[in-house]
């Protein structure tokens, strides 16, 4: 197979990842079902409990992410350009950001276990400690994904490599979607 | 050395026949399950609840104490077959690896996981062998344990999986033990038994071991997953070019 040009159109990565990706999304429709019905029949309840969030970590969260996002985009497309440099940096900075959002989450759920609130508090805090930890095991999944996607990108050009890079890269960016899901249902509706 | 590791299954009509035997025996447990589980055991749908009082799980094993006695002899004879669906996984992997390191581990996992499933079978038939001679209250343990077996064990059930995916992804591209999509599709499994593991913190609700997103999704996807590996083991022994 021949090494695609840049103006050739072709889907980044691999079907199977899509495939994933599409799974996921079902899945985590679920769970943003889940959550608006709870809105509508508890509205009272989830919107005192959405008032006790601190938004100043949502945001800081969700700036990481996208953050993120942005650095592994980058260090994806310098692979595909090829042009000697180390790409390495893009992928460190991005396994940094999905460091600290794990950091700020743990400061974030320890702060509401100490002012007494938990899953068992009510429905509202049941979704939002369940839900936000499967995602943190997702953005802890992403940064090992990362870590191999660093190792990659010192590799000798192929495509393969490539399409490996790209792969990685849009679990990192389905991660980040999610994400900005749960903090518009979460922090802001 | 890779012609002869590549042609074995053409040239071993026994190898061959073992794994689609293995094949058919994921179907078999599925079957199992559905009559002694789903139709007769009401383990699924869930006839006890996490919340039940003690008093209310009695009423309703004596309800159904036929039916559940005989489900979990279905149940124990579906689980048993997790090791031969899991063994032939594992010899399909195996094949491929110049030295075994991932094909033990999923041995390893498989032997784990149907040592796990066959304890629910024996959780489910201690709780109606004699429910009027137990405290109510143990009733119920054995209705937790037999849960908690099933969705708590989410790095044993999910870790198989991602034992399967990650042999393929490691693999030279064209020499992979199973299709590159079987992959994605373990890991996906992976993910979906994930919430089980939520059934510690919760009694009621979705996130309980009788709730949709705790027990249902996972338990689905389980033998979901063991319907499509089935497959695909008995489509390999049948293609002569595997």
């Amino acid at each position: 197979m021949s090494e695609t040009s840049q103006t050739q159109t072709r889907i980044p990565g691999e079907p199977g990842i899509w495939a994933f990706v599409t799974g996921d999304l079902l899945v985590f429709s679920l769970f943003f079902i889940l959550i608006a019905i709870g809105n509508q029949e508890q509205t009272e309840v989830f919107s005192s409990a959405r008032s006790t969030l601190d938004l100043r970590f949502g945001l800081a969260n969700t700036l990481l992410l996208l953050t993120g996002s942005f650095f592994v985009a980058i260090g994806v497309e310098r692979y595909r350009l090829n042009d000697g440099r180390d790409n390495r940096i893009w992928f460190r900075l991005a396994i940094l950001s999905g460091v600290i959002f794990l950091i700020n989450k743990v400061f974030e759920w320890n702060a509401k276990v100490s002012d007494g609130l938990t899953p068992m508090t009510n429905d509202f805090f049941m979704y939002f400690f369940v839900f936000t930890a499967i995602h943190a095991i997702h953005v802890f999944v992403g940064v090992v994904i990362l870590s191999f996607l660093h190792k990659k990108s010192q590799a000798q050009f192929t495509a393969e490599t490539q399409r490996g890079l790209e792969s990685g890269a849009i679990f990192w960016h389905l991660v980040d979607l999610l994400w900005i899901m749960l903090f518009a249902l979460f922090y802001l509706v | 050395m890779s012609e002869t590791t590549s042609n074995i299954l053409a040239q071993d009509s026994l190898s061959r026949k073992s794994l689609a035997f293995c094949g058919y025996t994921g179907y078999a447990a599925i079957i199992l399950f559905i009559i002694g589980g789903v139709w007769l055991g009401g383990m699924l749908p869930p006839i006890p609840n996490a919340n039940d009082a003690p008093a209310e799980l009695v009423a309703k094993v004596n309800d159904n104490l036929l039916n559940f006695r005989i489900g979990s002899i279905f149940m124990i004879a579906s689980f048993a077959l997790f090791g031969t669906f899991g063994a032939g996984m594992a010899a399909q992997t195996r094949r491929f690896e110049t030295s075994p390191v991932f094909s033990y581990v999923q041995i390893v996992f498989a032997a784990a996981g149907t040592t796990i499933a066959l304890l629910v079978a024996f959780a489910w038939s201690l709780m109606v062998f004699r429910p009027d001679t137990y405290e109510p209250s143990i009733l119920l343990m054995w209705a937790d344990f037999a849960y908690f077996l099933a969705l708590f064990s989410v790095p044993l059930f999910g870790g198989w999986c991602v034992l399967i995916a990650l042999p393929i992804f490691f693999s030279e591209p064209g020499r992979e033990p199973f299709p590159r999509w079987v992959a994605y599709v373990n890991l996906w499994a992976a993910l979906l038994f994930a919430p089980g593991q939520m059934v510690i913190f919760f009694k009621d609700g979705p996130f309980s071991w009788h709730g949709i997103v705790a027990m249902y999704l996972p338990f689905i996807a389980f033998f979901a997953w063991i319907a499509i590996m089935s497959w695909v083991m008995i489509r390999i022994a049948h293609d002569e070019n595997s």
